[in-house]
C-alpha cells in the first residue's frame, strides 16, 4: 500500500506516540504526584525528594516526544509502515510509565521515612523505563533504515510495533513488583538483591516482545 | 579484592589501666568492641567473670549532657535569620578544631562544669527575663482577645465576678439561645438578675455571639453558672484588671508594644551570647557525647575482681598497633592474645578494603548490599564499567563538562564537610569526563547545536566518529564498519547497537569469570559449570561463530545449554521445574538485550537535545523582534532539563546494568558492616 503523501501515516505514528506515551506519562506522574503531595504535607522539605521522584514516569512521555520530532523532522523518508509502527511502538511502551508512577510513589513513601534508602529506592523505580526504552530502540531501528526487509517496509512494521509496544505493558506488572520490593528494602536493607531478581521477572516479556520485533523488522519469516 | 581481613583481640587488664585504654582505643578508631554480654550468660563463662556496668561516671555525663542541650536550643531559638546562603553551601566552614587533652573523666567533667558555670552566669538573668517576658506576653494577649468583646460596654471591669452581694460575670452566648438563657434565668432567680447585651460578633464565619454581662445576686450565683452552663456560655475570664474595656484593651496594647521592644532588645543580648559561645558550647557537647560513648562501652566488656576482659575486632593490618596501644596504655598491665575470626562468617564484621582511588565507589556497593565477609568486594569491578556506560548513555560533551564542573564543587567543596558529597562528587566528576569523552566521539555539543545554528555539519568533518542518528565520515553506508551475517553496520545507530551488546557480552563475560572462581572455590565443580560455565561457553560459542561465519557453533551450543538448563531444573524439583529451566535461555538473552538501552539512552539525550534546539530555532523564527529572546529562554530551559533528565537516568540505568545484569552473575552481598568504636570529633582535636 501506497499512499500519495507518505508521511501521512507518519504523522498519525507521531501523534499515537505523543498521545499514548503522554496518557501513560500523565497517570503515572499522577499516582507518585499523589504520594508526593501526601508527604510534603508531613515535611514540606521533601519538596525536592517529590519533583525527583515525579520526574522518573515522565521519561516516557519524552520518549514519545522524541519519536515524534524524529517522525517529523528528521526520519521524514523512512518507510512509512515503519513510521506508523515506531509511533505506536513507542506510544504503548510508554504506558509503563504507569507502573513506574506506581513504584516511584512507593519510593518517595519509603524515602519519607529513610533519607538512607533514596539509592535503592531510585534503582527500583527506575526498572519499569526498560520497556519504554525497548519501545525507543525499536522505533528508532524502524525510522533509520539499517534493515530494509519487507518487516519494516510492509504493514508487517506494524507487528514489530505492536509486539514490542503491547509487551511494554508488563511495565505495569514490573512496577507493581518493584513497589511492593521497595516495601521490602525499607525494611531490610539487606533484601534489595532478592528484591531486584524479582521486579526483573515481568521484564522477560518484554523482552519477547523486543525479540519478536527484531525477528520481524529482520524479516526473518518471509 | 576482598574485604579486609580481620582479626579478633583478646585484652584482659588490670582494673585500674582499664580507662586509659578505652581511652586511647576510642581515640585511634581500629576497633569495633565485640559486645560480651551475651557471651557470659552462658554458665561456664559467668563462673568466670560477670558482664561489666556502664562506668561511674556516665550519669555525671548524662545530666551535663542535658544542661549543655538545653544551652544549644536556647541558641538556635534565639539566632534567627542566620541561614547559610548558596554560598555557605557550596563553600562550607570547616569549624576550627579546638585542641583538648585530658586524661581522664575527672577533669573532663570539671572543665565542662568550670565552662558551663561562666556560660551559665552570664546567660541566666537575660534566658530567665526572656521566659518571663514570654508568660506575660500571652497572659496579656489572652486579656485581650477577651476584652475585644466586650468593647462595646462601658462599665468598669474590677466590678467583675463576686462582690460582697452581687455577682457579676460577662460573656459570649450564640444568638438563638438568647431568648431561652433569658427566660430562664429570670425564672431561676425570680427576676434578681439583670442581662447586658452587646453588639453581636462574628466569632467564626458561621455563627454570631452575643456579648453579654450578666449581674445577679450572690446568693443566686450558683443556680445562674448552671443555667449558663446548660445554654453553651462561653465565659470570658477577666480577672483583677480595672478600667472600661477600651481602657484596658489600650493599656494591654501598650503594655504588648513595650514588651515587644523588651524582648528585642534581650533576643539581641542573647544573640550577641550565643554568638560568643556557641563554639564553645558545641566543644562541650562534642566532648560530653565522646565520654558518654566511653562510659557505655564498659557495658560491652567482662569484669573479674581486679580485671576487665575486652573483646575487639580489628584488620589485621592495625593488630600491631591497637596491641601496641593497649601494652603501653596498661603500663604493661595487660594480656594480649590475637586470634583468627572465631565466629560464623555472618558475625565477622566487613570493611572494605580499597586503593584510595577506588574508595569513593564503595558508596555504590555499599548501596545494594556490602559483601559478605568471604566473597568478593566488587567496588573494583564496578568502577570502570560505571563510567564507560554513563558516559555512553549521556554522550554530549558539553552536558559533560557542566557534570565535572558540579562534581568538583561537590567533592572539592561540599565534600570537606559531608562524607557522602565527597563520594558522590568523585563519582560524577569521574562520569563527567567520560561523558566529554564519548560526547566528542559521537559529536555530541548540546545536541546538534552547532548545526542548526551555525550551519556546521560536525559529521561531514573528521572530527566526530559516530553520528547516533545516522551517517558520519568513517561510518556510512559506502563505507561500512564491517559486515555480520548478512546485516551492514554502516550507520551509527547499528555502530552503538553493536558496541552495546559486545559491551554487554564482555560484561557479562566478566562477572561470569568471577562467579566461576567463587564457586570453585566454594565446592562443587558441578554446581560452577551449571552456575556459570556453560553461560561462559555459550559466549566462547557465540564469539567463534561470528568469527567462523558458521551458525552451526552457536546453534548446537544454545540447544546444549537448553538441555543442561532443564537437567538443572529437573535435579531441582522434577519435570516442573525442568519445563522452567528451558526458559533460562531467554534470561540470559534477556541480560544481554539490556544493555541496548545504552544505545536507546545514548539516543534519547541527543535527540532530545535535537529537539530542543529544534523548538528554540522555530520560536526564533516565528516571533518577530522578541523571538531571539524566547529562544535563548527555551535553550537554557530546555537544555537545563535534558542534562538532569538523562543524567539522572544515565546514572540509575548504568546502576541498574550493575546491580541485575553484572551482580546477578556473582554478587550476593549481606555483610555487617565494620562500625569502629571511633570519637567523633568535628570541633575539637585530640
Amino acid at each position: 500500500m501506497v499512499f500519495e503523501n507518505p508521511l501521512l501515516l507518519g504523522a498519525i505514528g507521531a501523534g499515537l506516540a505523543v498521545g499514548i506515551a503522554g496518557l501513560g506519562s500523565g497517570i503515572g506522574a499522577g499516582i507518585t504526584g499523589a504520594s508526593g503531595a501526601g508527604v510534603v504535607a508531613e515535611d514540606p522539605n521533601k519538596f525536592g525528594t517529590a519533583i525527583v521522584f515525579q520526574a522518573l514516569p515522565q521519561t516516557q512521555g519524552l520518549y514519545g516526544f522524541l519519536v515524534a520530532i524524529l517522525i517529523l523532522f528528521v526520519f521524514k523518508s523512512a518507510p512509512e509502515w515503519a513510521m506508523l509502527a515506531a509511533g505506536i511502538g513507542t506510544g504503548l511502551a510508554g504506558l509503563s510509565a504507569i507502573g513506574q508512577g506506581i513504584a516511584s510513589a512507593a519510593g518517595l513513601g519509603a524515602v519519607a521515612e529513610d533519607d538512607g534508602i533514596f539509592g535503592k529506592a531510585m534503582v527500583f523505580s527506575v526498572l519499569p523505563e526498560t520497556q519504554a526504552i525497548y519501545g525507543l530502540l525499536v522505533a528508532i531501528l524502524l525510522l533509520v533504515g539499517v534493515f530494509a526487509s519487507p518487516g519494516v517496509t510492509t504493514i508487517a512494521a506494524l507487528g514489530a510495533g505492536l509486539a514490542v509496544g503491547f509487551a511494554g505493558l508488563s511495565g505495569i506488572g514490573q512496577g507493581i513488583t518493584a513497589a511492593g520490593a521497595i516495601g521490602a528494602t525499607a525494611r531490610d536493607p539487606d533484601a534489595m538483591g532478592k528484591g531486584l531478581v524479582l521486579a526483573v521477572m515481568p521484564e522477560t516479556f518484554a523482552i519477547f516482545g523486543l525479540l519478536i520485533a527484531i525477528l520481524i523488522m529482520l524479516g526473518i519469516m518471509f | 579484592m576482598r574485604p579486609a581481613r580481620m582479626n579478633k583481640i583478646r585484652a584482659v587488664i588490670l582494673d585500674e589501666k582499664v580507662d586509659p585504654v578505652i581511652r586511647q582505643l576510642h581515640e585511634s578508631g581500629l576497633v569495633e568492641l565485640y559486645d560480651l554480654s551475651t557471651k557470659l550468660e552462658d554458665p561456664e563463662w559467668n563462673a568466670l567473670m560477670t558482664p561489666a556496668p556502664s562506668a561511674e561516671y556516665g550519669r555525671n555525663v548524662a545530666s551535663l549532657t542535658i544542661k549543655v542541650s538545653r544551652i544549644l536550643d536556647l541558641f538556635s531559638n534565639v539566632s534567627v535569620g542566620e541561614k547559610a546562603g548558596l554560598s555557605g553551601v557550596l563553600n562550607p566552614k570547616v569549624p576550627a578544631k579546638k585542641k583538648l587533652s585530658f586524661s581522664s573523666s575527672e577533669e573532663i567533667i570539671s572543665n565542662v562544669e568550670n565552662v558551663l558555670e561562666s556560660v551559665e552566669g552570664e546567660i541566666s538573668e537575660p534566658a530567665s527575663k526572656l521566659a518571663e517576658l514570654e508568660n506575660r506576653k500571652t497572659i496579656l494577649e489572652m486579656l485581650k482577645d477577651s476584652v475585644k468583646y466586650l468593647s462595646g460596654f462601658d462599665l468598669d471591669l474590677k466590678f467583675l465576678g463576686e462582690g460582697s452581694y452581687t455577682y457579676i460575670v460577662s460573656g459570649l452566648v450564640s444568638q438563638e439561645n438568647m431568648s431561652e438563657l433569658e427566660s430562664s434565668l429570670e425564672e431561676a432567680t425570680e427576676g434578681y438578675v439583670e442581662i447586658v447585651k452587646g453588639n453581636p460578633v462574628n466569632k467564626s464565619e458561621k455563627e454570631q455571639k452575643i456579648p453579654v454581662i450578666v449581674a445577679t445576686l450572690k446568693q443566686c450565683a450558683d443556680v445562674v453558672s448552671a443555667e449558663l452552663r446548660k445554654s453553651g456560655f462561653e465565659r470570658l475570664d477577666i480577672a483583677n484588671v480595672e478600667g472600661t474595656p477600651s481602657e484596658i484593651f489600650n493599656d494591654t496594647e501598650k503594655e504588648l508594644l513595650g514588651i515587644e521592644n523588651e524582648t528585642k532588645a534581650i533576643l539581641e543580648k542573647l544573640n550577641a551570647l550565643s554568638k560568643k559561645w556557641t563554639e564553645e558550647v558545641l566543644v562541650l557537647h562534642e566532648v560530653l557525647e565522646i565520654e558518654k560513648e566511653r562510659a557505655e562501652a564498659y557495658s560491652m566488656t567482662g569484669k573479674t575482681e581486679r580485671t576487665h576482659l575486652i573483646e575487639a575486632w580489628t584488620p589485621k593490618k592495625h593488630v600491631k598497633k591497637v596491641q601496641e596501644i593497649i601494652e603501653s596504655a596498661s603500663e604493661g598491665y595487660a594480656v594480649v592474645e590475637v586470634s583468627e575470626p572465631d565466629e560464623p562468617v555472618e558475625k565477622i564484621p566487613v570493611m572494605l578494603d580499597n586503593a584510595k582511588a577506588v574508595k569513593p565507589f564503595e558508596m555504590l556497593t555499599e548501596m545494594y548490599a556490602p559483601p559478605k565477609y568471604n566473597e568478593i568486594d566488587p567496588t573494583m569491578m564496578i568502577m570502570p564499567g560505571f563510567l564507560i556506560f554513563y558516559g555512553i548513555m549521556l554522550t554530549d560533551a558539553v552536558y559533560g563538562l557542566l557534570l565535572t564542573l558540579a562534581g568538583l564543587v561537590l567533592w572539592k567543596r561540599m565534600g570537606k564537610v559531608s562524607n557522602g558529597a565527597y563520594n558522590l562528587g568523585y563519582i560524577l566528576t569521574l562520569s563527567g569526563l567520560s561523558t566529554v569523552f564519548f560526547g566528542i566521539l559521537t559529536g555530541g555539543y548540546l545536541g546538534d547545536f552547532m548545526y542548526q545554528f551555525l550551519g556546521m555539519d560536525i559529521y561531514t568533518t573528521g572530527f566526530a566518529l559516530v553520528n547516533p542518528l545516522g551517517e558520519s565520515t568513517y561510518i556510512s553506508a559506502a563505507k561500512p564498519l564491517l559486515s555480520l551475517g548478512g546485516i551492514d553496520v554502516n550507520n551509527g545507530p547499528m555502530a552503538i547497537l553493536l558496541f552495546s551488546i559486545v559491551a554487554g557480552i564482555i560484561h557479562l563475560f566478566i562477572g561470569l569469570t568471577v562467579g566461576l572462581k567463587e564457586s570453585l572455590s566454594k565446592g562443587s565443580v558441578l554446581d560452577a559449570f551449571l552456575n556459570q560455565g556453560m553461560w561462559i561457553l555459550l559466549i566462547l560459542a557465540i564469539v567463534a561463530t561470528v568469527v567462523t561465519g558458521n551458525m552451526m557453533i552457536a546453534g548446537g551450543a544454545v540447544i546444549a545449554v537448553i538441555a543442561l538448563c532443564m537437567i538443572k531444573g529437573f535435579m531441582n524439583g522434577g519435570i516442573l521445574d525442568a519445563l522452567l529451566g528451558a526458559m533460562d535461555i531467554t534470561g540470559f538473552l534477556g541480560n544481554v538485550l539490556s544493555y541496548a538501552r545504552l544505545l536507546a539512552l545514548c539516543l534519547a539525550t541527543g535527540g532530545l537535545a535535537m529537539a530542543v534546539n529544534i523548538m528554540a530555532k522555530l520560536l526564533g523564527d516565528a516571533v518577530p523582534v522578541i523571538g531571539i529572546l524566547i529562544a535563548i529562554v527555551m535553550l537554557v530551559f530546555g537544555h537545563a532539563f535534558n542534562f538532569v533528565m538523562n543524567g539522572l537516568g544515565s546514572f540509575i540505568h548504568s546502576l541498574r546494568l550493575h546491580y541485575v545484569e553484572f551482580f546477578g552473575q556473582y554478587y550476593e552481598g549481606g555483610g555487617k558492616r565494620f562500625s569502629p568504636f571511633k570519637a567523633k570529633r568535628e570541633y575539637t582535636s585530640n
